[in-house]
């Protein structure tokens, strides 16, 4: 089931409705469902050899020797590379963290001293897969075990085992940011709720396929080529090729199909460089796949986070004034995206509320766990988390209706473009009205009749809302509010558009889609420009970096293709278009503007006759341009994409962040069984907008997919650590991930309130926010209140974890306190 | 994945799978493989030899012998699911079969395998507890039978020795009524807790898994009930107590605490069930 | 055919998509490495390393099986058929409902979910929605949240695909 329904438009420049805004069926499908699609691990080379990585058995420990002999006396190994040679032949990746954390040391292998379980300390290449881990098995390596940290609060505390010696301790940043008058604020609050502890747990969105690659050397060039899934190259070389001392040209990435993503393959840059090492060394392509259980152990953890001491003004009428927090995140072993979820979190400081006065100080530990690296609605999920459970946990202790609550406190559709306390601009949206349609969707009018029914069968009903943002296109300056010494700022994508021989249209994409359908939605955008048929253009598939089509942000990441991505789209296409032109008013001897695209011809728009077809164009300056007195346009454009940000200001930690900022709204029913604490989601509604939708269907599907990962976190998905630093839920029987039986109805719904600040009027979209997550732990909380008021604190609610709410609700409610009435 | 080296031989006949399961040291039986393979991808089984039980047609027939329902080891989940004799005589086992993982494991998985893992997680010790059955052991020496109750061992570990095979399991054909219940960790997925329960003319059998290496007997609750024209404040009366007898483990998905209180829900559950099977 | 003395590699003859082929391979290989390394069907997939994820399922002599939790040497003298068996000329209507119904983003589940779809049909050519939750449960997808794969599959069985 789903329904639309358009807000007034903010004035932008969309196109005439022609297949943008259509459901057109994606061109990736069909080789998808033939099996035909070409993943890093379905391509061989010659001779290739297999990588197999030998992995700390310890969370913690000195690294005494490696001794491969043994490994490379087996028959069929091509050989090895280790620490020591990797901290000969490399330096430690750039550091994105000013001091203490730009004092991390982090090469392709462990040098010197392992800091997580499953951190590899060597590698092995041999003749085939299987080979390859029987040699990894007789690398003999001695530890040291040393004592182990896991939890981010103990790690800041004096004498806790120290990570990285050069750091000094396991901070890696700390920072405090507040913005108005926090302390005026609160002593003009009628009330004030003091909130001890909120937890937003650790788990990442396992995308189906791992990570891996494809390396081969080319000896006479010096270039590597590099087949692999990773989602961010253009950051995927910056970090590379410094470290092996090579030009970023040198590294050549090639990526064709990608299994699914969702932030968890931005990082893979260290395998990457072992990678290029051995094919180096061994002067032949190395194979690497990266297996379940190496991944979950090793791979791209999301953020944990903690939120301590929190504090909320609150006006007598609801209206919410002011908090004040101490965030304290997790970044696991080492800082390999970190600690940019340090500034991440405050694209959407105030959540979506009209806070007005906000202090966080925001602390981020090193531990022996995985390093973080972004997950699906990353930095901002967790804050948005905690923005959603005050709001909730405030109605409650107040006894506001938690619709009202939000709906008096949300950022009104008549104050679009907002700017936040923090200078970021809240672009288009109209947040109270997305609220009745979620509500509606469940039937939120019958609910208390629906909660006297599950009582008669022995069930705690409840209803929870989670409102969230999909804030999308980032302005890469925020990283200068963490370390101001960094050079980065702005952000960009491109495109290529041209039009060959014989009239096909070829674009070429920066991107890396992971199933985002981008050769479907930038070909409804081409076509509609171009005015011909959408089956005329090409799009290529995959990222290609010989293709001269990307720059230094480019990949798929972070909710900005229908901006950036699309933008150099409609750029390029928009100079092509012009270009066509041009030179069929060459050909007809006529002004410009009196030429037409239209109907797959170049023509002029009072007389259709004259009208050459696009491969008479094509072929002009590709293979027939004798006798023209000028030289025709050559039918080729490349356009980069730049979104207007300035710098954002360091003392003051103010400026736009993001360009774009979709919204979603959640909101579901659960049945809880008292007993057990079992809890099912009975309904569940989505209401997503994203401005202007160029393709409805792919829309939904990124929706869905959120809804999904959101509700898995919720429930069932939870790296799980012991004390010793081993992971708990190393795989798929112990990391619960939904199946299709776990998941509940879902009915979506949209609003489009089109981004008064992008060429199409839409905005980026597809991490979604949190929003089940939010929503879940909203309507447990609601169950809860007739068995004792549980308090939700935590993100992830396993149903052991109810069953100790129900069994004790003090231990939660004595957390939260009025302290001003 | 990846493997260790390993043998493999596909024997066509019981004789020839017993020969070689007693001539080649560390040689295992190979069912399903829905387990086995598994753990030897994680590398933390490596049996040198792997005797294939594929070809054995004799295993998988399933038959009613007067009073008992004999299943052959081989006999995979999907099949007790379709099977009439079993649908007929003890239609829980196909009930339970049937929230066993998934269809693709249910399709090679094999009641002999379910049971010789000895999972304490897995679905059909408890309720072969419940049900009680008896195993037939075949090895080079001859035939031998064993109870339920002395078939599990320890975890992973059960009666079947070295060399030998189990190659059927029998259970009384009929009975009163049956029934399951437990928590799992997403819809059909692996049990947190669970009891298996099982009366006939006023005698229960009830049986816990997930507590310890072996499925426990609720013994004091079965005589409690026993006899009894059971209703649900009877049940949880003679339920009460049962955590604290017990000592399960703690683990990522419950504390020895929850497991204790999932348990005593899950006999209520099950208990009920059967109860009204029984009656109807 | 029987193998009556342990032997750690052996000659298989299998039929793959209608084609009958003979090849060496060692005992501890896979089935899906042998799909997909020896004999390049890359369409079957690996997602996880315990059986759980349902990517590489294939037909083992029409039977939805886990191809990772199958040794190469067990499908001797089997026919498989792989995601690359499916369609002739053109796709079958199971895949063009997954088409249709955008029950498929990233495609990296698909094959699997393909071949526990098409085997449910073979044997219940019109599911409900649950029956066809139930068939898929072994196949994990982290892209849709199954909602439109489910859709997908009720719709062939309602004739709905074009
Ligand atoms: C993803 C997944 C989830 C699962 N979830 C569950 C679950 O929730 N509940 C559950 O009950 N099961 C579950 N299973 C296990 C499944 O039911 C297995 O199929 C079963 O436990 C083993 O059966 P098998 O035939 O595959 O045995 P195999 O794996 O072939 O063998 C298992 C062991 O039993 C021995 N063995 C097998 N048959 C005989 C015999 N006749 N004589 C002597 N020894 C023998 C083998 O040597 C081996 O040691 C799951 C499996 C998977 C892959």
């Amino acid at each position: 089931m789903s329904t639309t329904e358009t807000t007034t438009a903010t004035e932008t420049t969309t196109l005439q409705k022609g297949y943008v805004g259509q459901s057109v069926p994606r061109r990736e499908d069909k080789r998808l469902v033939e099996g035909q699609g070409v993943f890093f691990d379905d391509v061989k080379r010659h001779g290739m050899g297999y990588l197999h990585f030998v992995r700390s058995p310890y969370a913690h420990a000195r690294i005494q020797s490696v001794d491969v002999s043994a490994a490379l006396a087996l028959p069929g190994v091509y050989g090895t590379l280790t620490g020591d040679e990797v901290a000969i032949l490399t330096d430690p990746f750039f550091q994105i963290a000013a001091d203490p954390g730009g004092q991390v040391k982090d090469y392709a292998l462990a040098v010197g001293k392992v800091r997580y379980l499953g951190e590899p300390v060597a590698a092995v290449v041999a003749e085939t897969r299987e080979l390859a881990r029987d040699a990894a098995e007789l690398v003999e390596v001695d530890y040291e075990p040393l004592e182990v940290v896991v939890d981010a609060r103990a790690s800041l505390e004096d004498g806790a085992p120290v990570l990285h010696e050069d750091c000094g301790g396991n901070l890696s940043y700390t920072g405090v940011w507040e913005w108005g008058d926090v302390d005026g604020a609160f002593a003009e609050a009628d009330h004030v709720v003091s909130i001890s502890q909120l937890h937003f747990d650790r788990f990442n969105s396992t995308p189906l396929e791992l990570d891996g690659a494809l390396v081969e050397w080319n000896r006479g060039t010096g270039q590597w080529a590099i087949t692999t899934n990773n989602q961010f190259p253009g950051f995927a070389v910056i970090m590379m090729a410094p470290a092996m001392r090579v030009g970023t040209d040198k590294l050549r990435m090639i990526t064709q199909d990608i299994g699914g993503g969702f932030g968890n393959k931005i990082t893979s840059h260290p395998q990457l460089v072992a990678c290029c090492l051995l094919a180096r060394k061994l002067n032949r392509p190395v194979q690497w796949t990266e297996w379940r259980t190496d991944f979950h152990q090793s791979m791209s953890h999301g953020n944990e986070r903690w939120f301590l001491d929190t504090e909320v003004a609150v006006q007598s009428d609801g209206t919410m004034t002011a908090f004040r927090t101490k965030a304290i995140d997790d970044a696991g072993a080492y800082l390999r995206y970190e600690p940019l979820g340090g500034v991440i979190w405050s694209q959407v400081a105030p959540g979506m509320y009209r806070w007005r006065n906000l202090r966080l100080e925001f602390t981020q530990a090193m531990t022996n766990k995985a390093p973080v690296s972004p997950n699906r609605g990353y930095s901002r999920m967790q804050h948005l988390w905690f923005t959603e459970r005050i709001i909730d946990i405030v109605a409650q202790e107040l006894g506001f209706d938690r619709v009202e609550l939000r709906k008096r406190n949300y950022v009104q559709p008549e104050d679009m473009p907002y700017e936040t306390p923090n200078g970021c601009v809240y672009d288009s949206g109209d947040y109270p009205r997305a609220l009745d349609l979620a509500l509606e969707l469940i039937g939120y009018d019958t609910v208390e009749q629906r909660r006297a029914e599950a009582v008669e069968r022995g069930k705690l009903l409840g209803v929870g809302i989670g409102s969230t943002l999909d804030s999308g296109t980032n302005n890469f300056g925020q990283s200068q509010l963490l370390n101001p010494e960094l050079q980065f700022s702005g952000n960009n994508e491109v495109a290529t558009v041209k039009l060959d021989i014989f009239g096909e249209i070829v674009v070429t994409l920066g991107t890396t889609p992971q199933g985002q359908g981008h050769e479907t939605t930038a070909a409804q955008v081409v076509a509609d420009i171009l005015g011909c048929d959408v089956d005329l253009v090409h799009v290529r598939a995959g990222h290609d970096s010989y293709w001269n089509s990307h720059a230094g942000f480019s990949g798929t990441y972070a909710s900005q293709f229908a901006v950036t991505g699309l933008g150099a789209v409609k750029g390029a296409a928009d100079e092509l278009a012009e270009q066509m032109k041009t030179l069929a008013s060459m050909v007809f001897q006529c002004p410009i503007e009196a030429i037409e695209l239209a109907d797959g011809f170049a023509r002029i728009a009072e007389n259709h006759e004259a009208a050459l077809p696009f491969m008479a164009l094509g072929a002009i300056p590709n293979a027939n341009n004798a006798g023209f007195p000028v030289d025709p346009p050559p039918m080729n454009a490349r356009f980069v994409f730049r979104p207007q940000f300035d710098v954002p200001d360091k003392e003051k930690k103010f400026g736009n962040l993001t360009l774009t900022y979709a919204m979603q709204i959640h909101a579901c029913v659960v049945e809880v069984d008292p007993e057990t604490g079992v809890y099912e989601i009975v309904d569940y509604a989505a209401v997503d907008d994203c401005g202007v939708r160029i393709n409805p269907q792919i829309v939904e599907g990124q929706v869905m997919g959120a809804t999904a990962h959101a509700i898995g976190a919720a429930m069932f998905e939870s790296f799980v650590y012991d004390d010793e630093g081993n992971l708990l839920t190393p795989n798929f029987y112990d990391y619960h991930v939904p199946h299709a039986l776990d998941m509940p109805p879902l009915k979506t719904s949209s609003v489009e309130s089109p981004s008064p600040f992008t060429p199409l009027g839409t905005k980026g979209m597809g991490e979604g926010g949190g929003g089940g997550i939010h929503c879940v732990c909203a309507a447990l909380q609601d169950a809860l209140r007739a068995a004792g008021g549980a308090l939700v604190t935590d993100s992830h609610n396993p149903y052991h974890r109810v069953w100790d709410m129900l069994r004790h609700p003090e231990r939660s409610r004595d957390t939260v306190e009025v302290v001003k009435q | 994945m990846l493997l260790r080296e390993v043998g493999y031989a596909r024997p066509a006949t019981v004789e020839e799978a017993l020969s070689l399961l007693a001539g080649n040291d560390g040689a295992r039986a190979l069912a399903g493989g829905q387990t086995l393979l598994n753990v030897m991808k994680q590398r933390a089984a490596s049996p040198e030899v792997l005797v294939d039980l594929g070809k054995l047609a004799e295993l998988r027939l399933v038959g009613v012998q007067g009073m008992t329902l004999d299943i052959g080891a081989m006999v995979t989940l999907s099949a007790l699911m379709r099977s009439s004799e079993v649908e007929v005589s003890r239609p829980i086992l196909a009930e339970v079969a049937a929230t066993v993982a998934d269809v693709q494991v249910r399709n090679r998985g094999t009641l002999g395998g379910n049971i010789c893992v000895n999972d304490p997680t897995n679905h059909f010790p408890p309720l072969l507890v419940a049900l009680d059955a008896t195993m037939t052991i075949l090895s080079e020496d001859g035939e031998r039978t064993v109870s339920v109750e002395d078939f599990f061992v320890g975890v992973f570990e059960t009666a079947v020795r070295e060399g030998e095979l189990l190659t059927r399991v029998s259970v009384p054909a009929g009975g009163g009524g049956d029934g399951m219940s437990g928590v799992t960790l997403g819809a059909h997925g692996t049990y947190i807790a669970n009891a298996a329960a099982s009366v006939d003319d006023g005698r229960w059998r009830i049986a816990l898994g997930c507590v310890a290496a072996v499925p426990v007997r609720a013994t004091l609750v079965e005589s409690r009930l026993s006899g009894v024209d059971v209703d649900e404040a009877d049940v949880r009366a003679a339920v009460e107590g049962l955590g604290e007898t017990l000592d399960p483990p703690s683990d990522v998905h419950a504390s020895a605490d929850y497991r204790r209180s999932l348990t005593e829900t899950s006999v209520v559950r099950a208990v009920l069930q059967a109860a009204e099977r029984a009656s109807g | 055919m029987s193998v009556n003395e342990p032997i750690t590699s052996a000659v298989v003859t299998v039929t793959v998509n209608g084609t009958e082929s003979e090849h060496e391979v060692p005992v501890r290989r896979l089935l899906v490495h042998f799909l997909r390394d020896d004999l390049d069907l890359t369409g079957t997939h690996i997602g996880c390393d315990t059986g759980s994820c349902g990517a590489c399922t294939v037909h083992l002599d029409g039977v939805a099986v886990k191809s990772c939790a199958v040794l190469a040497v067990q499908a001797d003298g089997a026919t498989v058929m792989t995601v690359e068996g499916l369609a002739g000329e053109e796709l079958t209507p199971l895949q063009r409902s997954f088409h249709e119904h955008h029950g498929l983003q990233c495609g990296y589940c698909t094959p699997g979910m393909l071949m526990s779809a098409s085997a449910l049909l073979a044997e219940n050519p019109s599911p409900s929605e649950d029956e066809v939750k139930v068939a898929l449960q072994g196949n994990i997808c982290r892209c849709t949240g199954y909602w439109n794969i489910v859709e997908a599959v009720v719709a062939v069985g309602k004739g709905e695909a074009a």
